[in-house]
């Protein structure tokens, strides 16, 4: 257990958390717009995996670049269709939310299963290399642990304060506001319910298809099934506990990814009396009650999840 | 077009809509002038709302024409209507409530078509809210900019839509059934802000079925009867009031009718002490009321004083913070079952709050006797009798249609406030705590529903009628307490009701004396 007092291991976890918070900042992003526009996602995990599949398989012909926008477009490909069935169709959002994540799952796993002959070679692609901040990534602990990290996790980092200020600072903002909170009033006071709802909800598609690009794309290299692992859900807990907040969000899935780090960082260096199943989930259960504790008002968007018919 | 001093500036011309089988609207002309406030009356469902949409651009006629300053205005959604300068505040307010007043300033904007900004246009919550403040000094109104408007009073946040309607440009003014929800004093600000307007040269098409406030604030009047104009345009000044009321429900005058009073018996309902403190509203401070058999007493005040708590409290729904609640000796308090049990009844003000309306119209009339044997055996319930009851039961208070399948929300809001008052009143209750029983409700339907309490009284049961109707205090009422603050800061026999005494004790200028917990002036 000497290690934990090694500087070198904090560093290497609070990075390493860092980098496993990248995609689940992305996603609950989006998520965050959506949801205050009122419109539930569920098929969060659905944008994500597809987002994953699609953003390596596109790096590996092309560059890491068009692939990431690749898997972002795929994304918002998926969003369209949420997008005409709920918001346009009026079907209920779970259904139609938990119907795209399971397409999501099941198609990617198809298509890697076709593209991916049994003892074959996967598809690969290099990691992309940290980028350090000349002089500010050589300050001691401070730049190996925070700000040593590859230009996904900078992109992921810098989309924090812009969907902060779309949310706070500008019209659409306000319109999303009130589209989530009371539609009908919206509506009288001339807002585009349906086309605002439209938006948001491809918004948040084409950021949970760049969270699930991130982790094949920027962070692992390679595809398998079901490669996200519940992050999107993960993704609809953290937006909860942190009370639809651009800010609440980046945290949260910051303590998240720390806690993921901290459990795999910490199985490698404890022997083997402490199950390595109890040490993944001690960091969970942390982060949990760090969330439920530090995030109390509650205001949630009045009509998250309900559709909104316009009277003609 | 004529361009003088009375030309039109906004012109229909044989609009019709139909929604399903309803006619609302029939070959509808209506027009408004320069410098006027053209009342538009009529029962509920008489097509009053319909022609409003239509105006503001929520709704499309099926046929006809809109002109607005001699163009033809079509607007296909309700930004078409703000951009051409037509502003709708509609009976149940529009702005958002989530947000600040400045907020809903630039929610929905509509902005100049040349120039497209680009996207997103920055809120710049200054500036929104420096104009909030500028408007609301040159109306003289006290409209705070930054306050969420959900925690603003209802006469506040109709204000501030008129004053949003206003830094939007509005040329010509909709606002309907503005009053419906104020008191006499908010009522009063309103209409001297309409005066002002019309003044400054903004008209101002007013919706409302209260003929008696027209006198003073409308120029000219049209009356809509089922979708058709039964009078066109007249001039308030020469109208016969008591005529109109005719013309408008087609029979018998409803204007001054005279209760006899019933006889009051014994303390039924006896509060001590009632204190509430909640997060929105005044909450209650010390009451105490006795009501006795036979006995209705009307309390009145601003909206907001305490109405909403007071009834929560009286009918077992709420649990004070202190005091206590009896109903003929029981202790009901905090409990809506015991309440129930020793025949308290409730007319709550959102009718919503009072009636399952996704379920059948029996359902709901059997609510508080689902467990009965009659109408369910072996916990199955036993439709045949439950129609039956439901159809003779909802005959016998007039809702119409009669049908036990139908969905209540399928009903007008008087009849699904006749379906809440079948179910409560079905056996005569002890107590009946009615909340703005007529509240929105055509003259026809208010009728019924007075008659209902009224009726109750008579049959022995005491009764609290919480009302902004002032006339309805005056013609049920044995006494009125007056609410300010949460507090009764004044009793009297309603005969005693003047418009002084009563202004008085609602702008909170009377303080009451001492710890008077005894009814006055209880006739018997």
């Amino acid at each position: 257990m000497s290690k934990l007092g090694e500087i070198t291991f904090w560093t290497a976890t609070i990075s390493g958390g860092l980098r496993l918070a990248t995609p689940l900042v992305l996603a609950s992003l989006g998520e965050t717009i959506s949801q205050r526009a009122g419109v539930l996602n569920i098929g969060l995990e659905g944008f994500m995996i597809t987002g994953a599949l699609t953003s390596l398989y596109v790096a590996v012909e092309t560059s890491l670049v068009v692939g990431l926008l690749a898997g972002a477009l795929a994304g918002a490909g998926l969003a369209l269709l949420m997008t005409a069935l709920c918001v346009r169709l009026n079907a209920n959002q779970v259904v139609v939310g938990f119907g795209i994540t399971i397409l999501g799952i099941g198609l990617t796993g198809y298509i890697f299963r076709l593209t991916t002959p049994l003892g074959g070679e996967r598809r690969q692609i290099d990691i992309a290399e940290e980028i350090r901040i000349p002089g500010l990534s050589d300050i001691p602990f401070v730049g190996e642990a925070f700000l040593s990290n590859s230009a996904i996790t900078w992109l992921a980092i810098g989309i924090v304060p812009v969907v902060w200020w779309l949310a706070q600072r500008t019209v659409f903002g306000l319109e999303v506001r009130s589209v989530g909170e009371d539609p009908d009033a919206a509506y009288a006071r001339g807002v585009n319910v349906l086309r605002v709802r439209s938006v948001a909800t491809l918004i948040s598609g084409f950021l949970g298809g760049l969270g699930g690009a991130a982790i094949t794309t920027a962070m692992v290299g390679v595809f398998e099934p079901a490669i996200t692992a519940g992050r999107g859900f993960i993704a609809l807990i953290v937006i909860i506990m942190v009370r639809w907040s651009a800010w609440g969000v980046a945290v949260g899935s910051f303590i998240f990814g720390f806690s993921e780090a901290l459990g795999t960082n910490l199985r490698n260096i404890v022997s083997d009396e402490v199950p390595t199943e109890a040490l993944a989930a001690i960091p969970f259960l942390v982060a949990l009650i760090i969330l439920v504790v530090g995030a109390r008002r509650a205001r949630m968007p009045k009509s998250l999840g309900f559709n909104y018919i316009p009277d003609r | 077009m004529n361009d003088g001093p009375s030309a039109p500036v906004f012109e229909v011309r044989g609009v019709s809509r139909r929604f399903g089988a309803t006619q609302a609207l029939d070959e509808v002309d209506f027009d408004l002038r320069r410098g006027e406030i053209h009342a538009l009356v009529g029962e509920n469902g008489a097509g009053k709302t319909t022609l409003a949409k239509i105006t503001a651009g929520t709704l499309r006629p099926d046929a006809g024409e809109l002109r607005l300053f001699g163009d033809i205005y079509s607007p296909r959604r309700r930004a078409d209507g703000s951009a051409a300068g037509v502003a709708h505040v509609r009976q149940q307010l529009s702005l958002v409530r989530g947000l600040s007043v400045a907020q809903n300033i630039e929610l929905g904007r509509p902005r100049p078509q040349a120039g497209r900004r680009p996207w997103p246009r920055r809120f710049k919550s200054a500036s929104a809210r420096a104009e909030v403040e500028r408007l609301a000094e040159e109306l003289d109104l006290n409209v705070p900019a930054e306050e969420l408007v959900e925690d603003l009073p209802l006469a506040v946040r109709q204000q501030a839509e008129i004053l949003i309607s206003l830094a939007w440009g509005a040329r010509i003014l909709v606002l309907d059934e503005p009053s419906s929800a104020l008191g006499p004093l908010e009522t009063e600000v309103l209409v001297r802000l309409c005066l002002r307007l019309r003044d400054e040269g903004t008209p101002i098409i007013y919706i409302s079925h209260r003929l008696g406030e027209l006198a003073e604030l409308a120029d000219r009047l049209t009356v809509l009867r089922q979708g058709r104009v039964v009078v066109a345009g007249a001039d308030v000044a020469d109208a016969d009031m008591h005529q109109l009321a005719e013309l408008m429900i087609g029979d018998i005058s409803l204007l001054e009718v005279q209760r006899p009073r019933t006889r009051a018996g014994e303390v039924r309902l006896d509060a001590v002490g009632l204190k509430l403190s909640v997060e929105h509203g005044a909450g209650l401070k010390d009451i105490s009321l006795q009501v006795r058999g036979g006995e209705i007493a009307g309390v009145v005040g601003v909206a907001g004083n305490g109405q909403e708590e007071l009834a929560g409290v009286l009918s077992g729904q709420v649990r004070p913070d202190s005091g206590t609640v009896l109903i003929d000796g029981s202790d009901v308090t905090g409990s809506t079952a015991r309440a129930v049990a020793n025949g308290a009844a409730l007319l709550p003000e959102d009718r919503s709050a009072g009636l399952a309306t996704s379920f059948s119209l029996a359902e709901n009339v059997i609510a508080r006797r689902v467990g009965d044997p009659v109408f369910a055996s072996w916990g199955v319930r036993r439709m045949r009798p439950v129609r039956r009851h439901a159809r003779s039961l909802s005959e016998r208070f007039e809702v119409n249609p009669p049908e036990p399948d139908l969905p209540a929300r399928s009903l007008s809001g008087g009849n699904q406030q006749k379906l809440m008052a079948a179910r409560e009143l079905e056996i005569d209750p002890a107590v009946l705590v009615a909340s703005g029983p007529t509240k929105g409700l055509d003259p026809h339907a208010s009728r019924a529903m007075r008659d209902r309490c009224w009726e109750t009284a008579r049959r022995g049961g005491a009764v609290v009628l919480i009302s902004a109707d002032l006339d309805e205090i005056a013609e049920l009422a044995h006494r009125v307490l007056v609410l300010s603050g949460g507090r009764i800061i004044d009793r009297f026999p309603t005969e005693e009701m003047t418009s002084a005494r009563l202004g008085a004790a609602m702008a909170g200028l009377r303080i009451e004396e001492g710890d008077d917990v005894s009814p006055q002036g209880v006739d018997s």
